[in-house]
């Protein structure tokens, strides 16, 4: 909401410079977002003393003049000479003068027309050093219009001042301007909504007067009840509606004080009636509207709700269609107004208009919400109706936009007024405990201050212990119950009437903000020590355990991503594969998304890995380490979900693509392969305590990977890492092959080992080492012969490590020879027997199960 | 070696060799690799052996003639396995999957993301304060998104968040919503507390993704991240909140930065407030601005009341701060769409 502090001054004093009051208003709960001073702009005019005014040499009505501009601005510490066309110039006069380079927004020249500016037909000219006719002028003594000061061009402005020469004009003379402060209103504060509302805030908090308009209200009913009645049909969404006649007007502009006051807050002026109803909602709250009398059927207002596909079209010439029950202000006829939002066409003041009939009503918020959300128009009117105005204001209003309608317009107001009001306010009565209030705020506030801080925004504050100690008396007698009626008693705090223009104080908890913002959130103390539960956290070991796979994945190079959870229903669709997520996940879409690249949530990390290594490779990156970790989501009949149809987990995603080892001295460039991203995975799963993974390889291609491995654990799925496939590559403009795995974090955290370790002796003696060089079928997998192995180990295995694989030229064709290491070791000296006859085991087994024979 | 051509010669029918060779399969690529490149027999590193033979004068240009020459048949062999590399899925079928991994050495640091560094940050100053962290689904129901908040329906207050829909609104549907904030946590953990029989006291922060339905600029975003804190006990202050917040931003921020409480409104809150932090910018005018870092309150009565806990007996208060705009103050980014970017150049600042 714009604030002008011109106009704010009406109600209140206000000493503060502009940022002060942009603090103190911040302060109170009502935010300064903006602040804007609005005026002509004196920079660069300084005041000049005229040491000389002479005959121009060759200019009759030009005078050569020398000035004193103070030590700062003369030229080599001489005064300046300036050529000036004013016939009032002379020596020993104090003048204003543009020094060169100000810029000043001139009016006009006489008889020569300039392009106008928007909303002003000043130009910015920038005052420069030249000649005129000849002699040298160093700036320009200024008249009043020239500045923008006034309308008086009949000569320079003589100032009447001593000011030392140099000194800036704006520090001698009050400037027209005005400040425009932008208020960040919040919905708790309704009261707020208008220059009265702020002003007494302000006056509360600087302890000053609030000085309220003069208004008359003239009692219900008279004459004007005779021209005019109203039916409110629907009471709840009306509560009161008071209308108001005025007579013989004459609708044309409106006066230049009351269109610079709508201008300096951002409102378009006109005509004099409706301006005025502007002004009084800015200056008071109350929205009004005010009907072209004659162009109203009849000669009754019915208020009521709308009936299936009825239209209305608005004062902005747009027709539209009301939702079932929008609350619509009607003559005999037909609808005049959307109650609350915007009036209708077909009464709207005009130039020829003679007769006003004024609303002011009170329409219940909910309902102009859901009317101005639905017909998406929001106004001044429906902004401060969905907030709730002060139900009690509205005769009050009325009667000052009449006076000042009939003031501006002429016209004369019919005496008397309609005050349709079934619905009366009833005051919110709120029992305040001081020491609740103490106690909640943390601070020792003193109860008599905390009456004077809420009276003075126009609370109601008495002690409600005089009310509970007649029940106290009452009540013991009467029941014999002593102990209850002094607990009562002891309970008793002030009784506070809330003034009805803030709707959202109900309750003692709001009465209690009240007296803390306005004592001070400032003054609130900051205690050195709090008290801590002594209650331990429970062990979230998926949180504790994914924090450690990101700096291990850090420390191994990688970088962290985060992308969007949001993506393309295509993309959703695409990236729900089963062969990535384990069973096909349906995609959850939002509803109202405001545009289709975040229209559903991602089933995988998959696309967002994609998506950052295509957008890096485009940009010259030919080494990716990515990884991510984040929620995917779809849609699930599961029972148990914190929220029904949904289920959500957090996965890790890694991605390598591309030189994962540039070329260096001792080492030739690597590109990544499937084998990198394996590595990897299988580390992360070790450290986060991830035991027995199983492997499926699957060769084949699919949509999204061009070949992969499951891992799980038991029967749970934990994780897939694949080469993503040709098609995705493609679509994505990939460069190089990306290499791409998702955990699913926390089914890989509920099957982790948990717990301590163990500690078990270290053995005193020495391991053995075996090497075993096994020739093989070219196609045999190799891990199951290292499965062969471990299995077939025996207890005194302690480790298996593939060290070489060979297929070329010295192998028979079709074949292949896979080399381990395997280390043995025992709680004794182990026995080269022992030994023996664990790898004759070992090297049997192989035999059978995998055709491995011993290389010769 | 006086029999041999000379060494422009020789470079000259390599270079043609190389134009020629055929590599289209891995073991060409090998084969190419061993014949020109090869560390000992490599016919290229043979021929920079050579270099000594030619004329002092003519040695530059030879050797750049040299280098020259292996770029291109490095570049040929790259490109080479690049492609071999893409059709990697039509040889599926020879990759040997069940072979173990290995664990690349890294050749540069990696790095958290800065969000996560901030997150961190955070979380650990309040850590030292006694919290601890709890989580809530992304996907939330209308009950702890706002009605549980005190968002009453059809009020302005929800007008102050642009919502994800998955479902209608009630009372036409569910109102399953992306989670605005992170507050529907406070009431999943008031929830718990209440249904294990502990109930209060809570001190807790639960650090998360939530989604606004706003369009993309350089200072907003349809999803980023909030901590939010929730402290519940018995005679818990205004003071207390106020301390709290400000020991966190002297440690957040270092030294004694100024700072202001000013008041605000959150439906879920009463009294409410947010805490701004001077930012010195000698370039503004006024010498820097106020910057708002988060928003906070004596947790509403209404609010205990909806999750069975006696707001007579027990008060608290909450919090919730952005990881982005913490983030942004903490490393100077001015425009929040790096974030999601993931351009490493931006990554690898941090």
């Amino acid at each position: 909401m714009n604030l002008s502090l011109n106009w704010l001054r009406e109600y209140v004093p206000v000493d503060l410079a502009p940022d002060a009051l942009a603090d103190l208003l911040t302060m109170a709960g009502l935010e300064v977002d903006g602040v804007e001073a609005t005026g002509p702009s004196l920079d660069g005019v300084v005041v000049g003393h005229v040491l000389s005014a002479e005959p121009h040499p060759n200019a009759d009505r030009l005078r050569v003049c020398r000035v004193d501009l103070g030590p700062e601005l003369n030229a080599d510490g001489e005064p300046v000479q300036i050529v000036c066309g004013a016939p009032n110039v002379a020596a020993g006069q104090r003048v204003p003068v543009a020094t060169v380079g100000t810029v000043l927004m001139l009016p006009p020249k006489n008889g020569k027309p300039v392009p106008a500016e928007a909303g002003s037909d000043r130009q910015p000219v920038t005052i420069k050093k030249g000649k005129i006719r000849g002699e040298v002028s160093r700036g320009m003594i200024c008249a009043e219009d020239e500045l923008g000061l006034g309308d008086g061009h009949d000569g320079i402005l003589v100032l009447e001042t001593d000011a030392a020469p140099g000194t800036p004009l704006d520090q001698v003379i009050e400037t027209p301007g005005d400040v425009v402060y932008d208020i960040a209103i919040t919905p708790n504060r309704p009261d707020a909504t208008s220059h009265i509302g702020v002003a007494r805030d302000v006056a509360a908090l600087t302890e000053t007067r609030l000085t309220l308009p003069d208004v008359e209200t003239p009692p219900a009913g008279g004459e004007a009840a005779d021209r005019i009645s109203v039916e409110i049909a629907d009471e709840e969404g009306c509560p009161r509606y008071v209308g108001m006649v005025i007579t013989g007007v004459t609708v044309g502009p409106s006066p230049a004080w009351l269109a610079e006051r709508l201008e300096a807050i951002g409102v378009r002026p006109i005509n004099n009636v409706v301006d005025v109803t502007n002004y009084v909602l800015h200056e008071m709250g109350q929205p009004l509207h005010a009907f072209d009398l004659a162009l109203v059927a009849g000669e009754t207002i019915r208020v009521r709700a709308s009936e299936p596909g009825e239209t209305v079209t608005t004062l902005d010439d747009q027709e539209r269609t009301l939702p079932e029950g929008t609350l619509l202000i009607c003559d005999a006829e037909k609808p005049v107004a959307i109650a609350g939002v915007m009036g209708g066409a077909n009464s709207e003041v005009s130039e020829s208009t003679t007769d006003i009939l004024l609303e002011s009503a009170y329409f219940d918020p909910a309902r102009i919400r859901s009317a101005s959300k639905a017909l998406n128009l929001q106004t001044d009117a429906s902004y401060r109706f969905e907030r709730g105005v002060d139900p009690t204001a509205q005769t009050r209003a009325a009667a000052r936009a009449a006076a000042l309608i009939a003031e501006l317009a002429g016209g004369t107001v019919v005496p008397g007024m309609v005050d349709a009001h079934p619905v009366r306010h009833e005051p919110t009565v709120v029992t305040l405990r001081p020491e609740r209030a103490r106690q909640l705020i943390g601070a020792e506030i003193e109860d008599d201050e905390m009456v004077a801080l809420l009276t003075a925004i126009r609370f109601e504050v008495t002690d409600a212990e005089a009310d509970t100690l007649d029940a106290f008396a009452e009540g013991a007698l009467a029941s014999g119950h002593i102990e209850d009626a002094t607990e009562a008693a002891d309970h008793a705090g002030l009784r506070v009437v809330v003034p009805p223009f803030r709707p959202d104080v109900e309750r003692e908890v709001d009465v209690i903000e009240e007296v803390a913002r306005l004592w001070g959130y400032d003054h609130v103390p900051t205690p050195r020590t709090a008290p801590v539960a002594l209650v331990p956290a429970k062990d979230q070991p998926a949180d504790r355990t994914l924090a450690a796979a990101r700096r291990q994945l850090a420390a191994l190079g990688f970088r962290e991503l985060f992308t969007n959870s949001l993506v393309p229903k295509e993309t959703a669709a695409t990236y729900a594969g089963a062969d990535w997520t384990g069973s096909e996940a349906e995609p959850v879409e939002t509803l109202n998304p405001i545009s289709q690249e975040i229209a559903a949530m991602r089933p995988s990390l998959l696309h967002g890995l994609v998506g950052a290594a295509a957008y890096n490779q485009k940009r010259g990156a030919d080494a990716i380490r990515f990884f991510e970790t984040g929620r995917v989501y779809r849609r699930s009949a599961d029972a148990g979900r914190p929220v029904e149809g949904y289920a959500e987990h957090t996965a890790l995603g890694i991605a390598v693509s591309g030189t994962l080892q540039p070329q260096t001295w001792d080492a030739p460039a690597r590109e990544a392969d499937i084998y990198d991203l394996k590595g990897v995975v299988m580390a992360v799963l070790r450290e986060a305590g991830v035991q027995r993974v199983s492997e499926t390889p699957r060769r084949e291609p699919t949509d999204l990977t061009a070949y992969a491995i499951e891992l799980h654990v038991g029967k749970h799925r934990l994780a897939v890492l694949a080469r993503v496939s040709d098609a995705v590559m493609q679509a994505a403009d990939l460069t190089a092959p990306l290499y791409a795995a998702e955990i699913h974090w926390e089914a890989a955290a509920r099957v982790a080992k948990t717990g301590l370790p163990r500690y078990q002796r270290i053995s005193r003696f020495p391991t053995v080492e075996r090497d075993l060089a096994l020739v093989v079928d070219a196609a045999q997998p190799v891990g199951p012969l290292a499965e062969t192995i471990r299995q077939r180990g025996g207890k005194l295995l302690r480790g298996v490590r593939l060290f070489d694989l060979y297929e070329g030229e010295r192998m028979e064709a079709g074949k292949k020879s896979a080399a381990f290491a395997l280390t043995f070791g025992a709680d004794r000296t182990l026995r080269d027997k022992d030994v023996d006859k664990a790898v004759a085991g070992i090297v049997k087994a192989l035999e059978r199960e995998h055709g491995a024979v011993l290389r010769s | 070696m006086s029999d041999s051509p000379s060494l422009p010669a020789q470079i000259d029918a390599l270079r043609a060799e190389i134009d020629a060779a055929t590599l289209t399969t891995p073991e060409e690529a090998e084969a190419f690799r061993v014949r020109f490149l090869g560390r000992k027999a490599g016919a290229i590193t043979a021929l920079f052996g050579q270099i000594g033979t030619v004329p002092p004068e003519a040695r530059r240009e030879t050797g750049q003639a040299l280098n020259a020459l292996r770029q291109s048949a490095e570049a040929r062999l790259q490109d080479a396995e690049r492609a071999l590399a893409q059709t990697a899925s039509a040889e599926a079928t020879d990759l040997d999957l069940t072979l173990p991994g290995r664990v690349p050495a890294p050749t540069e640091p990696g790095s958290l993301h800065p969000l996560t560094q901030t997150l961190e940050a955070i979380q650990d100053i309040f850590a030292q304060f006694g919290f601890t962290v709890a989580r809530g689904p992304e996907i939330e129901d209308d009950w702890h998104n706002f009605t549980a908040l005190n968002f009453p329906a059809n009020h302005p207050a929800r007008d102050m968040q642009d919502t994800f829909f998955l479902e209608e609104p009630p009372p036409a549907g569910r109102g399953v919503v992306l989670r605005t904030h992170t507050s529907p946590v406070q009431v999943r953990v008031m929830e718990e507390a209440v249904k294990s029989g502990g109930g209060p006291p809570i001190r807790v922060i639960a650090p998360g993704r939530v989604f606004r339905n706003e369009a993309v600029s350089f200072k907003s975003y349809f999803m980023f991240h909030q901590v939010e804190g929730l402290v519940i006990d018995e005679g818990v202050s205004f003071a207390d909140l106020k301390a709290v917040l400000f020991a966190f931003a002297r440690a957040f921020f270092g030294g004694e930065p100024k700072m202001r409480f000013r008041p605000s409104f959150f439906p879920f809150t009463e009294p409410s407030a947010e805490v701004d932090v001077w930012w010195e910018d000698a370039n503004l005018p006024g010498g820097g601005r106020w910057l708002e870092i988060l928003g906070c309150g004596m947790v509403d009565p209404n609010v205990l009341s909806a999750v069975g806990i006696d707001p007579e007996r027990y008060t608290g208060y909450a919090f919730g701060m952005g990881v982005e705009r913490m983030a942004q103050i903490r490393y100077d980014v001015d425009d929040i769409r790096l974030y999601y970017e993931n351009d490493l150049r931006f990554l690898s600042q941090f």
